[in-house]
């Protein structure tokens, strides 16, 4: 479904990303760990079409050419970018958002545009699910929430676009063990044969509520380690110094 | 003043036996002049441009126009419209019946003798050369005259607002009108009042003059609506003078004209006053909006709020000018000024000054500005959601401006301004 070979990304001169490649099927759950700076959050902007970064490689989605894209389209071709500082908007209110982005996604499916009334039956659903107050309904973008709440809202928008793949950077930061569970468990519920995600984190918690199919470890702007769920473990354990240590830094 | 300058009002100003104001004004304008590019309160302005537009015009003539045309240019907020066309009162247009007892609305002439008794004009001064060639050349003013002790709203439900529109609608060639009006409220009264300036595409050029006296304990809530159209040149002044305990409530929305500029100036005379401003204009294209605020708390205990916020689109200029005063041997005056700018190109360009003369120790003043562009970290979450770039855009300065346009009331009013704000944002779209 996604397929990533020999990315490269620069941000004012400084190359982030040096090659990297990096396959996940329909279905598929895969893990990105890695100390600071290693580029984690950097590939998850650079999937997203965030300004700023130059890119170049192969990324494509279900065939079609990723960064030919702008950010809209990608996330009308069906990615979707949890942010790991969701942005507050204030004055933009919450439901008409939620409402304005569900619309863009069936616009571009060929599906009629959703109705007021319908909508906030079916953002109820979802935010029950999630263990969410109906009142952010009518609060602005973001705008106040805590840290938790920020991360319930991006996996509410998550829920409600039903991305074909899912890019969570450190959904899990900042984030109490309670919230934690709330989170995981929402984005749990949200695997599903035809969809992929790709999990970024620094810590392998996470981990144990949503278990990947494959865990990558990234130093350098490069994946240096491959492993199953078990890697998340070793590294939770001795750090990543010895997980990245057997493969030699060309 | 030149012999051009001369010329010029022997143009401007109507022949025939002058009222003494007006020979008052005529006599201003000989000594003084026009306003010119030196003078601090027209710093931001235009003034060589809106000159040479003065100096070719004419008066404007009476020109027809249909009740529909101003249903659309204007909205219909309620009973009680006065229509005034290239500044002359204009009664098959106009709705007046509805209005309570113990108000007047209607030309000068019209009302019984003494009904206003010492407001037309209010004070001696002139502000500036536009304004004593509006008192020179303009006719005969609208009037709202509320007596004292009129209440529209005891029994708690808003008054039915009063709504006068001035429509300004294009000759062949350059023309100008003075539309004046005046408003009284009487001690402990009430009022809402619309004021509507719009207009038909062409070269008209537009010098009006409301001016306010609100008697002790009074209140008025006053919005200012300026949509002309392409082509035309806005020159408006609200000149205000507040009694004891007397209330103030104004939003001056500017969105149309080629070039237009609203001076409010309020005199807090006697203790106790209070009076709100907000304001939002949104220039784009070529187009310059200036506003430029003048608040005198010559007496005690009065409180100015300011809150004036700006959407500069395309290669338009906006400007935003905040004087206040606070006099010697007053005390416990509180003004407050915040002027918010939102720059949507490089080649758009938002000034802002706040202008403070505070002569009193016994004060409180705050002021502040900013001048910034659209959060590009917003901009990128809507985006990643799916919502397209021009579609974003519209959600963020709409949130921006939201603050000023929510509280416009009534919601029909609040309505009718969205929806030009609407295609404003539209238009201007890259």
């Amino acid at each position: 479904m996604l397929h990533i070979e020999n990315l490269t990304a620069t941000i004012a001169g400084q190359t982030v990303l040096r090659g990297l490649d990096l396959d996940i099927a329909a279905g598929e759950v895969h893990a990105i760990m890695g100390p600071n700076g290693a580029g984690k959050s950097t590939l998850a902007n650079v999937l997203a079409g965030r300004d700023g970064y130059t890119a170049t490689g192969t990324v494509t989605l279900d065939g079609i050419d990723l960064l030919a894209l702008n950010p809209e389209t990608r996330a009308t071709a069906g990615l979707f970018l949890a942010f790991q500082y969701p942005t507050e908007i204030p004055g933009v209110g919450n439901m008409y958002f939620l409402r304005a982005a569900l619309n863009a996604v069936r616009r571009e499916r060929g599906l009629d545009e959703i109705a007021a009334v319908d909508f906030l039956a079916l953002a109820k659903e979802h935010m029950a699910r999630l263990d969410m107050d109906p009142a952010f309904l009518s609060r602005c973008v973001n705008d106040g929430f805590s840290g938790g709440e920020k991360k319930r809202n991006e996996v509410l928008q998550m829920s409600l676009l039903e991305p074909r793949l899912a890019i969570l950077d450190e959904i899990d930061s900042g984030l109490d063990i309670d919230a934690l569970r709330i989170v995981a468990t929402g984005v749990q519920n949200l695997r599903s044969p035809d969809r992929a995600m790709l999990i970024i984190t620094h810590y392998p918690h996470l981990l144990d509520f949503v278990q990947p199919d494959h865990v990558h470890v990234l130093r350098d702007g490069r994946i240096v380690r491959t492993g199953d769920h078990h890697l998340a473990h070793e590294i939770e354990t001795d750090g990543f110094g010895p997980a990245i240590a057997p493969v030699p830094v060309p | 003043m030149s012999s051009a300058d001369t010329a010029l009002l022997d143009r401007l100003i109507p022949a025939g036996p002058p009222d003494p104001p007006s020979l008052r004004a005529t006599n201003w304008l000989l000594t003084h002049g026009m306003p010119d590019p030196h003078d601090e309160a027209w710093r931001y302005s235009p003034v060589k441009e809106i000159l040479s537009r003065l100096a070719v015009a004419t008066p404007a003539q009476p020109s027809q126009i249909t009740r529909a045309e101003i249903d659309r240019l204007a909205g219909n907020h309620g009973p009680n419209r006065l229509v005034l066309v290239n500044g002359a009162y204009e009664p098959a247009l106009s709705d007046l019946e509805a209005h309570a007892d113990g108000s007047w609305i209607g030309r000068l002439a019209d009302l019984p003798p003494g009904t206003v008794s010492t407001a037309v004009p209010v004070g001696g001064g002139f502000t500036d050369g536009f304004h004593a060639l509006n008192r020179a050349a303009g006719g005969d003013p609208a009037v709202v005259v509320i007596e004292a002790d009129v209440r529209h709203d005891t029994d708690g439900t808003p008054s039915a607002p009063i709504h006068i529109v001035h429509v300004a609608v294009p000759g062949p060639d350059q023309q100008v009108s003075h539309p004046r009006t005046v408003i009284e409220v009487g001690a402990r009264s009430h009022l809402r009042l619309i004021e509507t300036f719009t207009g038909l595409a062409g070269p008209t050029l537009t010098n009006a003059c409301t001016t306010i006296r609100l008697d002790a304990g009074s209140s008025l809530h006053h919005q200012r609506v300026q949509t002309e159209a392409a082509g035309a040149t806005h020159i408006g002044h609200t000149q205000v003078s507040q009694a004891a305990g007397s209330r103030y409530e104004t939003s001056s929305i500017m969105l149309g004209a080629d070039i237009a500029r609203h001076a409010i100036d309020v005199t807090l005379h006697e203790p106790d006053a209070h009076v709100a401003l907000t304001g939002l204009y949104r220039p784009a294209g070529h187009q310059r909006h200036d506003t430029a605020v003048c608040i005198d708390h010559a007496a005690s205990h009065g409180t100015s709020t300011q809150e004036f916020k700006g959407v500069v689109d395309d290669h338009a200029r906006g400007s935003f000018s905040g004087r206040i005063i606070v006099r010697p041997d007053t005390i416990a005056n509180d003004a407050q000024q915040m002027n918010r700018n939102l720059v949507l190109q490089p080649t758009a360009q938002a000034d802002a000054r706040p202008w403070l003369e505070i002569f009193a120790d016994d004060v409180r003043c705050t002021h502040g500005a900013t001048v910034g562009r659209l959060d590009d970290n917003a901009l990128f979450y809507l985006r990643s959601r799916g919502i397209p770039l021009d579609e974003s855009r519209t959600m963020l300065i709409d949130a921006f401006v939201r603050e000023i346009t929510d509280a416009i009331a009534p919601a029909s009013l609040r309505d009718h301004i969205a929806a030009l704000i609407d295609v404003a944002a539209r238009r201007s779209q890259p």
